[in-house]
């Protein structure tokens, strides 16, 4: 069954059709191509689709297209404004929060969520934050650095 | 004069792909081609490890609405492999391990491919099936692979067939047998480690198109494109120009992308659908199931010292589950062999591995070769000696450490290198303190399980094989509008390869960093069928490199020097511009180029190809071998006697990296390399039962969260110069892990006095282990 559906993604409001069995990771993916949200395992377990939704992060494949109607939504592509990119964008760069980078925007997500929540979380807050998020190339310590530098660089 | 080069060498240096990453620019695999006409892919995969199937209703499939096309192993029969093919691409016959793609199916949606392909009825009739290395070898067990010598290549094999044996290899020196009879002491063991799963985040997958003269093109993000080609192309009976792959940057490999599994099958469907793009990617589970494990290993060591702590003898040998096909894991035995002493200088020794085929999923190599398996026994097996011996274990390891000068055999003599360094420097980075067992008082009867504090370490050595595939072909152009675009054979899977590509060529040519751009590896612009690739990508991609930039210099100052009319060798790049050092002029290359755009005619063309080939081998392992890559690792954990549940409180390692061209990268890999090890040591496990994999999810195969780190990370980088290394460098990522879990294992023992042979170091296994102690001890 279709379903006519509007959300605001990265702070443009948008109009689309669906079917009910589409997840919100499908249709960020392919209908509206932003591409930083990723497929790792469709079960919910990798935090590599990881998307703010109305403020909270969710995994995107465990969410119905459609239940993502009238909400905002925020990825990877929405963190840079005119002004360049987010702080949390600027220190994963300088201090190598990123290896493979398959995992990286759904660790930016997350961090993003932890921040709004915290201005100036501790080690153990950060890393509560991104035990959902996996990263296979290990780089956690580097990770946790980059944000930790990004939330003191916001005061 | 000395010209002023741009200091980038040796300096932090920010990871070029970062910020595509960080902002969803960069293209994955699964991000290509998502196009309106595209086809979807799924595979049929066998529910059985042994047994001879049936297809029924495949024509119903074929012919369901929505389907384009479909191959099973009656249209495709064809093997795969480098080396030996004995990998079937589409099942035949009969399946050899569960996860064996039975049927491949392109339509319309990945939902249509479903419901075809479950159309399709398999009937098995079952066959006695290999499940482990000791049913694989007794006597009279059935043979995975009967018609093993039919297969092309298995005579390059030291095979033997019957005992299920693949591929032996051997390494000895000196007279074991004297060597024992020398020793005070002679202790002997048996270690296990688990099956693993490369787990890439990313899973695999690509699209693949039929061109209009009969070509493949194959969009694929994988570690060995050009390899994969040969692969491919062969299985296919196809020239390898014709298939042409060209990737991107790699959501994590670890060795899993390296040899083709279901890529050929991509390629094989593709042929079949009229031109039309077909997508392939794989689920999670499938990831698990149907592409390939690392594999199991059993090993026995035998190793005699002298009462003074002289280790006289070795005798090792370490078997490998490889599953149904060795061709993927023939490269893991030579690192093994090579490896196998552990990096002491033992006088005797005597190194056996063999490759064992089961009917379980086959095996690739994953990071780090198989060298820290051997480790895990090696390290264990000396801090058991030296406890026996009443020695210090980091004496008795200094004792024996090889040292530069030392004759490992014949043709090798071991080079300055940063073994006794890395050994000594973990130990100080986490206050190493001798005897250090103590206990958390948060138990006041004397007898009641605690929580124990325990400090143990291990070196580790990796033998850096060159043979002649380990070559690497580089491309750079120059011009106006690309500025210096330079397309690499290797690809950069997260190790930082495109950064040390910009940071070599701008150093070189004296040039910005920003007029350089690296074009991710397609197969179409070099033919060699091999590669930089793992273990040699910094190696050979940075000789190709420096003999490119060499050549790309001198172009560009034997043109300057016609249009002077001054001779070459009074000019030089500075920082962007040629210059004379005779007549002071200077010409800025920006300038140059814009000159020479607008005068097409006379317009030279600032092109460069440049191959580096490792020199010839006879073929030997002791040919093959480079050099030696050193490591070591200190631990300190606290065990919870109650629970047999490990908290790694701190983890030193360190690497000797030659000379760290980008510490803060190299620091990164390390940091990754130690987090990764932590998950290897004490979670992972791939679970078959009768054969049939277990694990599917990360439920069923935790992999590390930001929950399992070490409390603290100590990374050390050490520096002893790589002679022949580009800048004295060497590379790392493969090795950085050598000896993370032995020393793991030597600091629980510390802690609770079990020792715990097989890998993983679950909480299970140590509890068990208490009970028993407690048992003996009552």
């Amino acid at each position: 069954m279709k379903h006519e559906i509007q959300f605001i993604i990265n702070g443009h409001a948008r109009s689309l059709t669906v079917e009910s069995q589409q997840t919100l990771l499908e249709v960020l993916r392919e209908d509206l191509r932003l591409t930083s949200v990723k497929h790792g395992c469709s079960t919910g377990e990798c935090g590599a689709c990881s998307v703010l939704l109305d403020g909270e992060v969710v995994n995107s494949c465990m969410v119905l297209a459609v239940e993502a109607a009238n909400t905002e939504i925020l990825t990877a592509e929405g963190l840079a404004t005119d002004e360049g990119l987010h702080p949390l964008q600027k220190s994963f760069i300088d201090h190598h929060g990123v290896q493979c980078g398959y995992c990286a925007s759904g660790m930016l997500i997350s961090a993003k969520a932890l921040l709004n929540r915290t201005s100036r979380p501790h080690e153990e807050e950060i890393r509560e934050a991104l035990v959902g998020n996996l990263c296979r190339c290990g780089a956690y310590a580097d990770i946790i650095k980059s944000i930790q530098v990004a939330s003191r660089a916001r005061r | 004069m000395i010209s002023r080069k741009p200091h980038v060498i040796g300096k932090p240096f920010p990871l070029i792909e970062a910020q595509k990453k960080l902002t969803g620019v960069t293209c994955y695999a699964g991000d290509e081609k998502i196009v309106p006409d595209m086809l979807h892919a799924r595979i049929l995969f066998s529910e059985r490890p042994s047994a001879r199937f049936w297809l029924s209703n495949v024509d119903a499939a074929r012919n369901h609405k929505g389907v384009a096309a479909l191959l099973t192993g009656q249209d495709l029969a064809t093997r795969m492999g480098q080396t030996i093919l004995d990998r079937e691409m589409l099942a035949v016959e009969q399946v050899y391990f569960a996860g064996q793609p039975l049927a491949i199916i392109a339509a319309e949606t990945p939902e249509i491919a479903e419901e075809a392909l479950a159309l399709i009825q398999v009937t098995y009739e079952d066959l006695p099936a290999v499940l482990d290395i000791e049913q694989a070898i007794a006597p009279g067990s059935p043979q995975v692979h009967p018609d093993f010598y039919d297969y092309p290549g298995a005579d390059a094999l030291h095979a033997d067939p019957a005992h299920n044996i693949a591929h032996s290899l051997t390494f000895s020196r000196g007279d074991v047998e004297q060597g024992f009879a020398a020793a005070d002491v002679i202790l002997e063991r048996s270690y296990t480690a688990a099956h693993l799963q490369h787990a890439p985040m990313e899973t695999h997958g690509g699209v693949a198109q039929r061109q209009p003269d009969g070509s493949v093109t194959m969009w694929m993000h994988v570690q060995a494109p050009f390899l994969q080609r040969k692969i491919i192309a062969k299985a296919l009976h196809m020239d390898p120009a014709k298939v042409r792959i060209i990737t991107g940057c790699v959501g994590g490999s670890f060795g899993g992308k390296v040899f083709v599994s279901v890529e050929g099958l991509l390629a094989a469907i593709a042929l079949q659908t009229k031109g039309r793009p077909v997508r392939l990617l794989l689920t999670r589970e499938e990831e698990f199931k149907g592409v390939f494990t690392a594999p199991a290993m059993r090993a026995h060591v035998k190793m005699g010292a002298t009462k003074d702590g002289r280790l006289t003898a070795i005798q090792a040998s370490y078997d490998w589950d490889v599953g149904a096909s060795v061709d993927a894991a023939l490269f893991h035995l030579q690192s093994v062999a090579l490896a196998g002493t552990g990096p002491y200088a033992i006088p005797n020794a005597d190194i056996r591995t063999s490759a064992i085929y089961t009917n379980l999923l086959p095996a690739a190599p994953l990071r780090g070769l198989g060298v820290s398996q051997v480790h895990w026994a090696i390290e264990q097996h000396i801090d058991e000696l030296a406890e026996i011996l009443n020695l210090n274990p980091i004496t008795l390891r200094q004792w024996n450490l090889v040292k530069g000068g030392d004759m490992l055999f014949p043709s090798f003599i071991m080079h300055a290198n940063g073994l006794q360094s890395c050994g000594l420097q973990v130990i100080d980075a986490i206050h190493w303190h001798p005897d250090a067992s103590s206990h958390h008082d948060d138990a006041p009867e004397p007898d009641a399980p605690k929580k124990r504090i325990g400090q143990g370490m291990a070196n580790g050595w990796s033998p850096i094989i060159l043979s002649e595939e380990c070559g690497s072909s580089i491309s750079i152009h120059f011009d106006k509008e690309n500025l210096c675009n330079i397309i690499v054979d290797g690809v950069d899977i997260g190790q930082g390869l495109y950064a040390f590509v910009t940071q070599l060529a701008s150093f070189e040519l004296n040039i910005p960093v920003e007029w350089i751009t690296v074009e991710p590896t397609d197969t179409a612009n070099f033919a060699p069928d091999w590669e930089a690739t793992y273990h040699n990508l910094l190696w050979s991609t940075g000789h190709a490199l420096l003999k490119a930039t060499a050549k790309m210099k001198r172009q560009i100052l034997a043109y300057v020097s016609e249009v002077w009319e001054e001779p070459i060798s009074n000019l030089d790049i500075v920082d962007g511009e040629v210059i004379s050092y005779a007549s002071r002029r200077r010409y800025p290359l920006l300038e140059l180029l814009e000159q020479n755009a607008e005068n097409e005619n006379n317009a030279p063309v600032f092109s460069v190809t440049s191959v580096y080939r490792p020199p010839n081998t006879d073929g030997s392992i002791e040919s093959l071998l480079q050099s030696f890559a050193s490591t070591a690792y200190a631990a300190e954990v606290q065990v919870d006697e109650k629970t047999g549940g490990v908290t790694i409180l701190q983890l030193a390692a360190a690497a000797d990296v030659g000379h760290a061209l980008n510490p803060e990268s190299v620091r990164a890999q390390i940091k990754g390399g130690m987090i990764q090890s932590v998950s290897f040591t004490l979670l992972e496990e791939m679970i078959f039962e009768n054969g049939i994999p277990q694990s599917h999810n990360f439920r069923d195969y935790p992999i590390a969260t930001t929950a399992d780190m070490p409390q603290q990370l100590h990374p050390i980088v050490v520096e002893v110069p790589q002679q022949s290394g580009p800048y004295g460098a060497r590379d790392l990522s493969h090795h950085v892990q050598v000896g993370a879990a032995p020393a793991i294992a030597n600091a629980i023992y510390r802690a609770v006095g079990v020792r715990i042979r097989d890998l993983p170091i679950t909480a299970q296994r140590i509890y068990d282990a208490l009970q028993a102690k407690r048992a003996e001890e009552a």
